[in-house]
């Protein structure tokens, strides 16, 4: 599938400090993109060059097909919709009037049918003639993606939507991101969360002012921790984690009252031989796992190994 | 481009109406400007007994003001309060502008302090709709202000002072100072607070210079009052057309100068 967005060799420095340095990635329409990486990483600045809303230093940006530049900036700000860290409502505006402001912004056809589809679209019809200043933090931040989506973009870029929400308000923002993508549209997120990151993303890209590693949660776990079982079995299992070294299984480690076992370059290829091998050594195998590492080791990891 | 600079300039406008407060110096300055020459020419005189025209400083500077019909044809007291009604009318013209700086040199910084400015950036706007947004969204509802006083400056005139003095109001010259020479002196003085207020942090900096403008004006009051200058009809339209020049040139200097990477960048 073509590309909705693509980022070739990206850089921005502020004066002598550079934010960003040679980033290049591709968002395609149908994929949310996480964007991770410690404060300072260059994760906003990203943002913004994605949008047009500065100018990068090297590299360019192309928005479906197009290289984004100041005379074609008004177009791309039409392509897309962007939530920034901060939800930037106009506080004493009515919801109603914080929207109709942006509709008309975009020069849309009927503003008011727009924002009324959206106030419903986004569960905050009933607040409508509220000053925004009266919202919650979960319904500012749904205004502002309600916002950030009137003009119906197909990119969309979110800076940390669930930032300082509560569980319940996250999980609603979430469910209305996961509708994005549902839609066909690029979504690309900036978060800290990696929990949110797991429940999203197709892709995650880790980013230290450099892009460390760009690919789906599963082929970095694999790729940082290789492809691990978990075996409970009854009784102690350390002997049988000797009997397993002894085969040339070469990583074996009990953890938890468990043998945690890594296949990979093991000459136990699967899980169905380990279990064999187990079961014919007399091992009674109570529980078997495929291991799962959370994404935030494999977000350090990443880290680590790009520091050094 | 008009569809989207209207949009923003409506939402200033309903932003000052929510927020009445911020406009509540603008309508002291004016009611304290509409006060000072009505205190003098009527309420004065009427209370201490002393006719205005037995002073020789007032009859010596209303004879400067004789070639006008309006003012040749009045008693020597209605002369002299067509005179002072005449001179406060730039006060009167400025004053709600003066006042209303405030709303102007915080309207940039503003948005980057309450944080939405980003957003708004991100939006198909221009500069330049941006900008005229934030000028016409502080000038708008002070031109409204100036004309209402004006409207009650001049029935007061008509009810209380001598008869035929608020035609001094309506002459050439005074029409001049209230529909082209003041709005285009307030517009210039709002677009330099506005412009400033684009490229510092600080509001009392767009403030400082965005007053500037008033400064010339308050010197043209007092070198009136003096006798030094008398404003007539092309004398004034000769100021309004160097202020149409001024008010381009500052518009492109703005626009020139708003730097939307340094405002999302370097602002915290």
């Amino acid at each position: 599938m073509t590309p909705l967005l693509v980022a070739r060799g990206l850089a921005k420095s502020f004066g002598t400090r550079v934010a960003v340095s040679e980033l290049s990635l591709e968002l395609r329409p149908g994929e949310t993109l996480a964007l991770v990486g410690p404060n300072g990483a260059g994760k906003t600045t990203t943002l913004r060059m994605l949008a047009g809303l500065i100018a990068p230093s090297q590299g360019h940006v192309e928005l479906n097909g197009r290289e984004l530049a100041p005379e074609s900036a008004g177009w791309a700000r039409r392509q897309i919709g962007i939530l920034t860290e901060a939800p930037g409502l106009w506080d004493r505006l009515s919801v109603r009037k914080n929207l109709t402001v942006y509709a008309r912004l975009y020069s849309l056809d009927s503003p008011a049918a727009v924002v009324d589809a959206a106030l419903e679209r986004f569960g905050v019809l009933d607040r409508a003639k509220d000053p925004a200043a009266q919202l919650s933090k979960g319904l500012r931040q749904r205004v502002a993606l309600a916002r950030a989506l009137l003009h119906d973009p197909r990119v969309v870029l979110l800076d940390e939507p669930t930032s300082g929400l509560d569980p319940e308000s996250a999980r609603g923002v979430r469910e209305l991101v996961r509708g994005l993508a549902s839609e066909g549209r690029a979504v690309l997120i900036c978060t800290h969360n990696l929990d949110e990151v797991d429940r999203l993303a197709a892709r995650v890209a880790v980013l230290r002012t450099k892009l460390l590693a760009v690919d789906t949660p599963q082929a970095l776990r694999a790729r940082f921790f290789g492809a691990r079982v978990r075996v409970r079995l009854a009784g102690d299992p350390a002997p049988h984690a000797g009997l397993l070294r002894a085969a040339g299984v070469a990583d074996v480690r009990v953890e938890d009252g468990a043998l945690s076992v890594a296949l990979d370059g093991s000459p136990v290829k699967s899980t169905p031989d380990l279990v064999r091998l187990l079961v014919e050594a007399g091992a009674q195998v109570e529980e078997v796992a495929r291991e799962t590492p959370p994404l935030e080791q494999v977000y350090l990891r990443v880290l680590s190994e790009g520091h050094s | 481009m008009t569809g989207r600079l209207w949009a923003l300039c409506a939402k200033e406008i309903a932003d000052l109406r929510l927020n009445p407060g911020v406009f509540a110096p603008a309508i002291f300055t004016a009611a304290v400007a509409l006060a000072i020459p009505i205190f003098i020419a009527i309420v004065l005189p009427a209370v201490t007994g002393e006719s205005l025209s037995d002073s020789s400083d007032f009859r010596a500077m209303a004879e400067l003001f004789t070639s006008q019909p309006w003012i040749r044809d009045l008693t020597p007291e209605g002369a002299v309060q067509a005179f002072i009604f005449q001179q406060f009318l730039v006060l009167l013209v400025m004053s709600p502008v003066a006042a209303s700086m405030s709303s102007a040199s915080f309207s940039v910084i503003g948005e980057k302090q309450a944080r939405t400015l980003e957003p708004l950036l991100a939006t198909p706007i221009s500069t330049t709709e941006l900008l005229g947004a934030k000028i016409l969204g502080a000038f708008v509802p002070a031109a409204c202000l100036t004309l209402t006083t004006f409207a009650i400056y001049l029935a007061v005139a008509a009810a209380l002072a001598a008869p035929g003095v608020y035609r001094a109001l309506l002459s050439p010259a005074a029409l001049a100072i209230m529909f082209l020479v003041g709005p285009l002196a307030s517009l210039l003085s709002l677009q330099l607070a506005v412009c400033v207020s684009s490229r510092v942090n600080d509001a009392r900096s767009a403030q400082q210079i965005g007053a500037l403008v008033i400064l010339p004006i308050a010197g043209l009051l007092i070198a009136q009052l003096v006798g030094g200058v008398v404003l007539t009809a092309w004398l004034t339209l000769a100021i309004a057309a160097a202020l149409v020049v001024l008010n381009l040139v500052v518009l492109r200097v703005a626009v020139a100068l708003f730097d939307r990477e340094s405002i999302l960048t370097r602002w915290k």
